[in-house]
């Protein structure tokens, strides 16, 4: 059944009506008919990396007409073939290619961070795409911490709800930040949803179903989600959005191309100042793809380090980096994880792991003796991940198998704090390189005070929600979630690498359209805030082109 | 069934368990033939050794044991998961600045471990007790810096590469009444104390005492035996 309104989704973005109906979850046909270009085309556009910010924008453009290529350094994913529903065997999702960390409080990355090939990190993202406050997007007015951003909530609104349409997104309605609806109703919950619902009454506390981006329903020929668990392992069922079915099936309709297997090892800047194209290993061979602009999304880690690897005589310490902008200002989420044991079985396992949120604590309370605030949302850990839970208090041997062997009996919630950004944490180059020949990426992070106090705080809240569900013992585990930064937006190239057009300062013909621009991060996932900043990023592109691209980039 | 002997079923490492009679191999035909794939292939006997030296080999043998409480037979095999895994590369990608990398870490932390396993006894890590070798297990644990190396981090290395190995299996999903791969069958009963009808309830009556009392007994005997004190909830990043 096609809703009425499906209709005008589908006249913007037919992706969920170009996913085949039926058992299979790709369309081989639409890759095997994607149009090709070839190198020494000079495209409209060359898109590094195909995630939530790349795929975003290259189905915009393609719609707008223009000749697009994607490089992505992973594969070009079939669900099918290729995932599993199994932990351990999702490890090719991950960017694995080495990476070095560092600082006081050094971010494991692997699993819990960046993924690799088309679609990008949200093959494996758990699914809650919440919004950003209007507070977000300037902290430093507010609350005297962290960044103003150069646009304001009410330029990004109208793409939150053009994604969360294309997506779709389930959920109740929302009663934080700006209050909104959501087009589908909210899923039903499993034993884990059932018991943050229970315990957030028991407190007084304010815990609302959704959001995810997984339609309750049909969504064109994308099934109904059969709680098998497993989203953080791809959804091999087309349930859950990722761009690789939301964003990519119509790009390539509309002509977009996409390179799989191409690492893109830098962006070449000729003598006019502009970007002629980037150099990529494809096959192990080195490789030249023309264009007219360029676009990096390459996520937070690869983003900057590609900025870097492409440094030249004109920028000596890597491209735009003129200022010591570049990788600077990354943030991570604070994301530590109470868990409760209960008489009753939970069954964690079942049903998707994003199903109920609370934002009551979101914003700056000026009764606490910390800014900005914190999320609370279900989590639940697959038994690999439980079992480094349990690790991580210590257990192990007898005692790590007895807590394993009631798994059944605990439910899981995780907090998501926004750490604050700070110059110093960042990525730079390490003397380490990877089988390409390039330096690879070294990654520095080191909490502030504030950054201390907010994980406290919600540990606190998450033990409080549990016990008031009746949990018999609680324990918590400190992680970290969710890598934005690194290249932010900014009204002036002393404060930022991008403007408000996400356009580079630099190079004019230049863009950065991941989450790599984001000033600041709240305590929302980010996924829907990048691909509503990729769509107004491709908004903006598609006006400058009726003028001329370059008498555009010269004269603005 | 290809995949185990007809008198296997219900498997768990060392007998344990509370799930009597519970087997997710009962449910492969529910499974997508790729998934089924990977995870039949862990009940295959098991290539060579090929990335430990014999001498890593015996001291990973027991460390393993040490880590996952594999005391008793039928145990799942985590050393050979870990050395296929170490032998193809399959590392997470980064390391910590003040860890070498992973294959090297290893084989460092495994001679550190007999170094240790001399200077307190005079023989090698695999040749002491079980006993013996728990106190200097638990001694990596509780140290800021061991062999040069951070503790934290060794343990982080250690625990996560046999964590995983133990928890990919289905023996280990026999003992923690997991489900298992769950497409396309998926799951229909959600909710607290909703079951499947091929689940399996956590078995009370297997040992009747409450969670508290037997993870109690279990660090209980564990400080008996890893001499260490173990722990209770402290949380260490
Ligand atoms: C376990 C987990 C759970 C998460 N859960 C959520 C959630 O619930 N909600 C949410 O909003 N977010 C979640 N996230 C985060 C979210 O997935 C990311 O923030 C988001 O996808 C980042 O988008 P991006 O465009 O910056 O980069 P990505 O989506 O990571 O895309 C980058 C792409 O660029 C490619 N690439 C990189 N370098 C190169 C190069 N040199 N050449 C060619 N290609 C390159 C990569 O292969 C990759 O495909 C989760 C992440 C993880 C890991
Ligand atoms: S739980 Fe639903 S959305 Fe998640 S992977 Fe399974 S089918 Fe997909």
């Amino acid at each position: 059944m096609t809703r009425f309104s499906d209709k005008k989704i589908r006249a913007r973005n037919a992706s969920a009506w170009l996913v085949p109906d039926g058992d299979n979850r790709t369309d081989h046909r639409l890759r095997g008919d994607m149009r090709r270009f070839a190198d020494d085309d000079e495209v409209d556009i060359v898109i590094v990396g195909c995630g939530a910010g790349g795929a975003t924008l290259m189905q915009r453009l393609a719609r707008a007409g223009w000749s697009v290529v994607a490089l992505d350094a992973g594969p070009f994913w079939d669900p099918d073939a290729d995932w599993v529903s199994d932990e351990a065997a999702s490890h090719r999702l991950y960017w694995t290619e080495p990476r070095v960390i560092t600082g006081d409080d050094p971010v494991p990355l692997g699993s819990n961070n960046s993924g690799r090939g088309v679609g990008g990190s949200m093959i494996h993202y758990a699914g809650y795409t919440p919004r950003f406050h209007p507070s977000d997007f300037e902290t430093a007015s507010l609350d005297g911490v962290g960044a103003d951003w150069p646009i304001s909530y009410q330029d990004l609104k109208p793409y939150y709800e053009a994604i969360e349409e294309e997506l779709p997104v389930s959920g109740q309605d929302w009663p934080w930040g700006d209050p909104h609806s959501y087009r589908y109703s909210p899923q039903p919950v499993s034993g884990n949803g059932e018991i943050f619902l229970r315990g957030a009454s028991a407190i007084g506390l304010n815990a609302r179903v959704g959001p995810v981006a997984i339609a309750n329903g049909r969504f064109g020929n994308r099934p109904h989600c059969i709680y098998r668990g497993f989203c953080l392992q791809g959804c091999k069922v087309n349930a859950k959005a990722s761009p690789l079915i939301t964003h990519v099936p119509d790009a390539l309709a509309q002509g977009a191309e996409i390179r799989a297997n191409c690492m893109v090892s830098k962006i070449e800047v000729g003598d006019s100042g502009l970007a002629s194209g980037v150099t990529y290993f494809s096959g192990g061979v080195e490789r030249f793809q023309r264009a007219r602009m360029v676009a990096v999304a390459g996520y937070s880690i690869e983003t900057p380090r590609l900025l870097l690897l492409s440094a030249s005589k004109r920028f000596p310490d890597g491209l735009c980096n003129d200022e010591g902008q570049v990788g600077h200002y990354i943030m991570v989420q604070g994301a530590p994880q109470t868990a409760g044991r209960f008489a009753q079985e939970i069954r964690m396992f079942k049903a998707p792991p994003p199903e109920v949120s609370s934002e009551q604590y979101y914003e700056t309370d000026p009764t606490k003796g910390y800014k900005r605030g914190f999320s609370i949302q279900t989590v639940s850990p697959l038994p690999i991940t439980w079992a480094e839970h349990v690790a991580a208090q210590g257990h192990w041997g007898e005692v790590l198998r007895e807590y394993m062997r009631d798994y059944v009996h605990w439910s899981t919630l995780g907090a998501l704090c926004e750490f604050l950004p700070r110059y110093r944490n960042s990525v730079t180059l390490a003397d380490e390189k990877d089988r390409h020949g390039l330096p690879v990426a070294r990654f520095f992070y080191s909490q502030s005070d504030n950054d201390t106090a907010l994980m406290k705080a919600a540990q606190r809240v998450m033990e409080d929600i549990l016990k008031g569900a009746g949990a018999e013992e609680v324990m918590t585990i400190d992680r970290f979630a969710h890598l934005v930064g690194g290249c932010r937006m900014a009204a002036s190239p002393n404060d930022g690498v991008v403007d408000a057009n996400q356009r580079s300062f630099a190079v004019p013909n230049l863009y950065i359209t991941d989450g790599s621009v984001l000033p600041t991060q709240g305590s929302a996932n980010p996924a829907l805030t990048i691909m509503a900043l990729a769509a107004r990023c491709a908004d903006h592109l598609i006006a400058g082109s009726r003028k001329g691209q370059r008498s555009q980039l010269v004269g603005q | 069934m290809p995949f185990r002997a007809p008198d296997a079923r219900a498997i768990t490492p060392g007998g344990k368990g509370r799930f009597p009679g519970f087997d997710v191999l009962d449910g492969v035909e529910h499974w997508d033939a790729v998934t089924a794939g990977v995870v039949l292939a862990r009940l295959d006997p098991q290539p060579e050794i090929s990335f430990f030296t014999v001498t890593e080999q015996a001291t990973a043998d027991a460390l393993f044991d040490q880590l996952l409480g594999q005391d008793a037979p039928p145990k799942i095999p985590v050393l050979q998961l870990v050395d296929r895994r170490l032998a193809l590369g399959q590392t997470d990608g980064w390391r910590y600045e003040d860890m070498p990398e992973d294959s090297v870490a290893w084989r460092q932390t495994l001679a550190a471990l007999d170094v240790d396993a001399k200077a307190a006894h005079g023989e090698r890590f695999h040749e002491l007790s079980w006993n013996q070798q728990g106190t200097l297990v638990q001694a990596v644990h509780d140290a800021e810096v061991w062999h040069s190396l951070p503790g934290s981090q060794v343990w982080s290395l250690w625990t996560r590469y046999t964590s995983t190995a133990f928890y990919s299996h289905p023996w280990a999903w026999n003992e923690i009444g997991f489900g298992g791969p769950a497409y396309p069958r998926g799951y229909k009963a959600l909710g607290v104390d909703k079951r499947e009808g091929w689940e399996v309830p956590d078995h009370h009556s297997v040992d009747p005492v409450t969670f508290a009392a037997r993870v109690e007994r279990a660090k209980r005997r564990h400080a008996d035996t890893s001499g260490g004190n173990h722990p209770v909830s402290q949380g260490k990043r």
